[in-house]
Formats: structure tokens, sequence, C-alpha cells
């Protein structure tokens, strides 16, 4: 055993001294994880030896790779020790008469529970108050909710974003390595639509003869850092707060080592923050980034890429609804934003059927208990998603239709243990099936009639393309760009008891006229088309890795 | 044509035009917008549930791959159908809303114009601007009364800066330009509204971003029966219908979007233009009672949705 498996960093960044037996115990994962921590603590202190101490938790706990704990050499109860390793940054002389540097570094789990999510390992006074609540009359408490919602964003709409202007008269002459590199900003390493995006930017960076630099900023177990996306590429999780002076040094080691021709921010606020510095020492860096969703309450991502659009060169959006909030709402240039879509990241979808060829639906008759009608929920159990909401409709509609409707929930989070509460307390549970995200959402949706979206907040759900690709019907609340891929009849309101009372009457026609979803089948097949035949995502980007890569 | 700014044909620019029973007519305001030099890459027509020959007119241009029909079941009025058709152009991705009446004939050079003019004068004014409108004559070459715009105190600025335009803060809804924006930011024309003072209240409701502009070298002809403005002494019978939607609108427009002073004076030249015209009692009554219902009337703005 030479160095840790399947990374990138050893050998490139760092040189691991004396490598010890044990690292070729780890897992991808792990070993992926002390790569990124070595790389930074190399990085950051090049002349050094750097001494780790590597830890792995007992219990499932986040990573600690970067932060300023990672300096002190007393670490929390429940950690088992894993090993030592000694490394030293390459290309510089090392003295090795000088006593090393000791960096603790926690491997953590892949999969740290949602009770820890949020940042903090306790959960507060208020929070536990919320759940409860949310726990006792979910409806009335996402009412609230939504007005909440609704008030702030009134309020956040009024005002103005500050913008930070591009800086000029920066460091010009700034020396830089030979490898030609891209800077890839994202939020963690898991699961989500954003990040399955941002993994395939990764592997075409890669694909165009770009080095690929990742990092990451929140606290995560970072699961997916052993998928094959991230083969090759030097990935640093960052975990912070880092110390301020290792900031600046790693981004300038990094521009230092590698010709980083174009950063691509993907969801990551630290890199976000960080563009204005880099655009002043290093002004000839293109930088875009990659915007998914209009976050309530706060504008998320998206605003931040309105504080700092001066700083950047192109900003690219999956969603009209995205396109019109920087161009229409902000004022951005046109040719700024750049519309792809994501609508075949999912699906190598059936969208280049022929607009007039008859689009074959699975509701051919009117429900009835032989062939109920079968309504499905899949995504993730948590509060956006409004999983609750699903309940109450099944609660509704089983009411009104008896065993003619059947319904299946698919799906894992942090209101799992709710949902299965709240099924039984409703007496559903023999006509809501729950299942987990081990099972096929292929499966789901090919059982399925219609698929119900009952989220606070979307951006293009890509479940959506994958129900149209089986012929299901989507029923949607009304937010973000859904309103590109759903027909219009079956567009419901936001707020929860609307959306209760519009869903369930129009599920209630769907079960008993099977011309109407045949009609809405074609509608919605028809506003997919169109949307497909947007730009795609995957050509602006192999566009433009290739433009950096030249 | 300029080759950069929004006149390129990347710009996708929608002419909306809203038709009821002018089958003799729709034709001709087809043919005139489908002759622009700078051709609108969508033609929407919203037919107000027509009960003449407007089908069969519509038929001959079913296969002009740009234009595209929406006919409504019942009769909107003018403020719905723009609403509606402005609507779809919205979602229909069109970077431009270029609205007409069904009796407006655009010359050739119309549409390029308002484009042109409209980015020139965003350009020297430094800021965004709502609208861009023609000038509308009547069949004689003569200015139609009833489309004139209202000018801003600096109606000049552009002209003096050696560009053919002039700041406006209101017009009609014959021949005239909306940015994308405008439809996302402030919604669409109030579809209750139903006819008359919907392009007022839309106009000046639009002109809180800036003031518009009316483009001179754009042109349009409005074919109307007489070339006659708004003039409270014509009611009679026949028109008395028109009258009351009028009537009630501006009340409505005056005593909740300016102030109960406003509605005020707009009730004095009511009074005034009537008993100049020695309209009937019964007549003036009706309109007064339309006054009122103005008041407690004040239907509030629906917003386009982004599909494309």
């Amino acid at each position: 055993m030479s160095v840790p498996p399947a990374t990138a960093g050893s050998g490139l960044t760092y040189d691991v001294v004396d490598p010890p037996a044990w690292l070729s115990g780890l897992s991808v994962r792990e070993a992926r994880l002390l790569d990124g921590a070595l790389t930074f603590h190399c990085l950051v202190r090049p002349g050094q030896r750097v001494r780790a101490t590597v830890l792995r938790p007992v219990e499932p706990d986040f990573p600690a790779l970067t932060d300023e704990t990672t300096s002190s050499i007393e670490w929390p109860d429940g950690r088992a020790t894993v090993g030592s390793v000694l490394a030293c940054a390459t290309g510089v002389p090392t003295r090795d008469d000088v006593v090393p540097t000791d960096v603790v570094v926690d491997l953590g789990a892949a999969q740290v529970g949602y009770h820890l999510r949020g940042g903090g390992t306790e959960v507060s006074r208020l929070g536990t108050v919320r759940h409860a609540v949310r726990a006792r009359v979910p409806v009335a408490f996402d009412a609230l909710r939504q007005r909440r919602t609704d008030h702030i964003e009134n309020r956040r709409a009024s005002r103005p974003i500050p913008c930070t202007p591009r800086p000029v008269g920066g460091g010009a002459g700034a020396r830089r390595g030979t490898r030609p590199a891209v800077l890839f900003g994202l939020h963690w390493l898991e699961l989500g639509g954003a990040e399955s995006w941002a993994m395939e930017t990764v592997a075409m960076a890669r694909e165009a003869g770009l080095l690929p630099i990742v990092v990451t900023d929140r606290p995560s177990g970072h699961p997916d850092i052993d998928r094959p996306a991230f083969d090759g590429a030097l990935v640093i999780p960052l975990t912070t707060p880092m110390a301020e002076e290792h900031e600046s040094r790693l981004l300038a080691e990094l521009f230092t080592r590698f010709d980083i021709r174009g950063v691509h921010v993907h969801h990551c606020t630290w890199l976000y923050q960080r563009l204005p510095w880099i655009r002043t020492q290093y002004p000839d860096t293109q930088m875009v980034d990659s915007l998914h969703v209009l976050e309530w309450r706060t504008g998320g991502f998206v605003d931040i890429a309105v504080r700092l659009s001066d700083v950047m060169d192109e900003h690219h959006v999956i969603s009209p609804q995205l396109r019109d909030y920087l161009v229409d709402r902000h004022g951005l240039p046109k040719e700024k934003v750049t519309l792809a879509t994501l609508a075949d990241l999912t699906v190598e979808s059936r969208h280049d059927t022929a607009p007039d060829e008859p689009v074959p639906h699975a509701v051919t008759t009117p429900a009835t208990p032989d062939r109920p009608l079968t309504i499905a929920f899949v995504g993730r159990f948590t509060q956006q998603k409004r999983p609750y909401l699903f309940l109450r409709l099944a609660d509704r509609l089983h009411a009104r239709f008896g065993d003619r409707v059947r319904f299946v929930m698919q799906g894992d989070g942090e209101l799992g243990d709710e949902v299965r509460i709240d099924r039984d307390r409703l007496g559903l549970g023999e006509f809501v099936e729950l299942r987990d995200s081990t099972r096929s959402v292929a499966d789901t949706l090919a059982e399925a009639d219609v698929l119900v979206l009952s989220s606070d907040n979307e951006g293009v759900t890509l479940t959506s393309f994958e129900a149209d690709a089986h012929n299901v019907l989507v029923l949607s609340s009304d937010v973000g760009s859904q309103a590109s891929v759903v027909a219009e009849e079956l567009l419901c309101p936001r707020p929860p008891l609307a959306f209760l009372r519009a869903a369930e009457e129009r599920l209630a026609r769907l079960a008993e006229d099977p011309a109407l979803a045949a009609r809405l089948a074609s509608k919605q097949h028809t506003r997919m088309q169109a949307f497909a035949a947007l730009p795609r995502a995957r050509d602006w980007t192999r566009s433009l890795y290739e433009r950096w890569a030249s | 044509m300029t080759a950069d700014g929004p006149t390129d044909t990347a710009t996708n620019v929608a002419a909306v035009i809203v038709t009821y029973n002018r089958a003799d007519k729709l034709g001709t305001v087809l043919d005139h917008v489908l002759a622009q030099e700078r051709a609108p890459q969508q033609v929407i027509v919203v037919d107000n549930a027509s009960t003449d020959d407007t089908a069969k007119v519509l038929a001959a241009y079913a296969d002009r791959p740009t234009v595209s029909i929406e006919r409504l079941a019942e009769n909107t009025g003018g403020a719905g159908g723009f609403s509606r058709g402005m609507a779809l152009a919205y979602e229909r991705g069109a970077d431009f809303v270029w609205i007409m009446d069904d009796d407006c004939y655009a010359d050739p050079t119309a549409l390029g114009e308002l484009l042109d003019g409209h980015a020139a004068a965003e350009k020297s004014m430094g800021m965004r601007l709502p609208y861009a409108c023609s000038v509308v004559r009547w069949t004689d070459g003569d200015i139609c009364e009833m489309n004139n715009p209202e000018p801003t105190w600096d109606w000049g600025k552009l002209l003096v800066r050696g560009q053919s335009s002039v700041l406006v803060n209101s017009c009609s809804f014959v021949s005239v330009l909306f940015p994308r924006w405008v439809l996302g930011e402030f919604g669409l024309p109030l579809a209750e509204y139903f006819i008359w003072f919907d392009d007022q209240e839309y106009t000046r409701r639009i002109t809180k971003a800036g003031p518009g502009i009316q483009c001179l070298n754009s042109t349009v002809t409005h074919d109307l029966g007489v070339n006659r403005g708004v003039n409270f002494g014509d009611v009679n019978p026949g028109n008395m219908w028109k009258f009351e939607y009028g009537v009630r609108n501006e009340a409505s427009y005056r005593w909740h979007h300016e102030d109960p002073f406003a509605a005020m004076r707009f009730a004095q030249r009511l009074y005034r233009g009537l008993k100049a015209g020695r309209v009937s009692r019964r007549l003036r009554l009706r309109l007064a009672r339309k006054f009122l219902e103005g008041v407690r009337f004040d239907p509030k703005p629906s917003f386009p949705r982004t599909v494309l």
C-alpha cells in the first residue's frame, strides 16, 4: 500500500511520507475525504510537514476536515482513532528537521441523522415545538408557514439587491500553473437534482481535458464522493469555519499550481463569496454559475448570483422562471443569462414524438375497484415536499371513492417518522403504500396514473419528466417553473387548503373521466415537448468547457 | 435597422390582435402585420367569440407558421382579449408584445421603428422604458383623435437629443409595444374592465417604472367610422353601453388609483359633457349609477405565468 486508493491529490498536491498500511483499509469515501483534507492542510502549509491524526466517529456524525477544530489535538468523545499519516506539499522544499504541524481529521459517517442537519448537534427548543405542532396539525402549520412565506417574500421583493461591482486593477501578473483546470463549487456530495447536474459537469470537464477541482461547503458525510464522476478529480470538501489566512492560501496555491481557466459555481456560498477576490487576483478567470431554484424567503443562491453578477461572466439557469427573475426582475443583461434545461438529465425521454402523434396514457376507463386510479408521491419526505398534504389528499379521496383509488408514497427523509404516524392516525395504512428510496422510482411510476407534487417550492422537478416518460399525469402545486411542464388544468395553488381543494376536485374528475385524462396527457406532453426543445444544459456546458480547454 | 439591440431577429416579438365581429377588416389587419419589414415571430389572434365570418377569414391564415388563433368561448371585451393574448405571448416566451385592435393597419416599418426607437430611447435615458407606441392616423392621413397619447412634462427630451420619439404618460391599445419584463412586473390589463379605459389604466400603471415613448416614425392607420375622440356629449341610447363601461372604469381608476378628488374632477367633467350635449336625464342617471359602481369596483391585475 502506498497512497490512499482512488484519490487525485496524492502525488499531485501532496506526498505521503512512508504510507502507513491502514490507508488501504479505508473505504473509497473515507480515502477521498482524507485526500481532500491532506490536500487542504498541505497546500495551506507549503514547506511544512503535516502530521494528520485520522478519526472515525462511533456514532454517525459529520466529518471535520478543514475547519479550525482540526488544529486542536483534543477531540470530542465518541471518536475512534484510525491512524496517523505524515504528508507534505509537492513541489516545495520541506524541512525535515522541524517538528511537523499536527492536524486532526475526522472522517465522519456517510449517512448522518436528519436531527443533525442545520449545522448544530442539538435541536433547539423552538425547533422541538415546531416539529410537535407540525406532527399534530400539519395543514394548519403549513397554512401559517405559507402566510409567513408570502409576507417575507413581499418584503424581500420590495428591496433591491445590492450589487458588488466588478473589481478593476487586479493582479494580472499572478503566476499560474500549467495544467488546465476548472474550479467547481458544490453544496455537498449527496443526493439532489442540483448535485446530479454538478456531478455530470465535473465528468464533462474531465472529458474536455480539464482537471476538475471541487470544493464543497456544507456539512455532509458526502456519500457520493465515491461516484465515478469524481475519479481523477481533486476534491476538497471544506468544513467551516476555517482559519481566515488558510482560505486565501488555499485558493492562491490552487491558482499557482494549476492553470484554472474557469470557475463554475453550482450551489456553494463559500466560493460565491470569494469570487470578487479571485476576480481581483486572477482577473482573466472565467466565472459562471448554474442556478436551479429560487428559494423562498432568502432568494438563496439566485440572489447571491444577482449580487455578484457584475463580478461574473455568465449565469446558466435551468428554467424560464429563473431567466425571467434575473433578466426581467433584476435587469441583468439578457446575453449574460443562458437558459439551458436539464430535461434530459434523468430521462432520455420520448419528447421527440411528433406533436400530433397520439399520446398513450395510463387512464383508459373510469376508476373501479378492479382498476383503481393509482396516485403516487415520489420525493424526499421533507417540509419542502409537504408529504402531509399528500396524506390529507389521500384521506379526502379515499373517503369519496373508497377502493376505486389507491396511493403509493415513495421516499425517505426527516419527516419519515411523521409520515408513518400520520398515515396510521388517518387510518390510511391499508390504502397508502409506503416505499423507501431503495425501490426503483421507475417501478412506482409504472404503476401510477397520476403523480402528485405537493411541494411549496421547486425549480423544475426532474420527476415530472420521468412521469411523462411513463405516461403518468402530473398534478403539481403552481410553484417555480412547474407551469412549464404541467398542464394548466393540473396546476394547483400553493396554500395548503386551496391546494387540497383544487387537487381533490381535479383528481375526482380524472377518476370519473378517462377522456379528460387523455386530453390532459396530450397537453402535458405538448408542454414537455416545448420545454425539451429549449437548449440543453449538456450542450451549453460542453461548449463552455471546450472553450476553456482550448 | 441596427444589427445589435432588440431589433435583431433573435428577439422574439409576438403581435397580439384582438378581434370581435370585424371580418371585413381583420384580413387587412393581418396582412399588414405579416408584411412588416421586421416580421414578428408570433402572431396571436384572439377571437372574442365572434359571430360573423371571422372564423372564415382566419381559416385563410391557418397554415401560416407564425399565426396562432385563440378562440374564446365568450366575448370578454377588448380588455379580456388583450389580457388573454398578452398572457399567451408571455407564456410562449415573447421578448416583446405588440398589440393592436382589429381595425389597425400597420405601415411596413411600424414594428421595426418601435423596436429601434425603444432601444435607442432606453440607451439615451439610461433606464428601462415600459412601452413604445405608434403615431395613429385616421383613414384620411390626419391624426386619429381617439388615440393621442398624453405627453409627459418633459416630452421633448428625446427630440432634442436627435431621436424621433417623445415621452408619454399613457396611450391607447392601437399599436403599442411592451417589453416582457413589464408583464412580469406589473401584470396584465384588467380583463374586468371589459372595454374602455383598460388601455389608459394599464399604460398609467406601468408608467410607474418610467415614461413610455411615442415613436414618431412608427405609423399605423386606425380605420374608424368617424374621426372623433371620447366626448360625453355624444352619449345616445345606441352607444350608451360603451359609455357605461367607460364611466365605471374611469371612476374606478380615479378613485382607487389616484384619489377621491381626481374622481370628483372626473365627475365634474362628466357632468359638464353630458350637459353640453343635452343628454337625456334618464341616460345621465344611468351614468351616475355607473360612476358610483366604479367607486365600489376595484379589480386587481393578474400576472402571466412563465412557461417558456
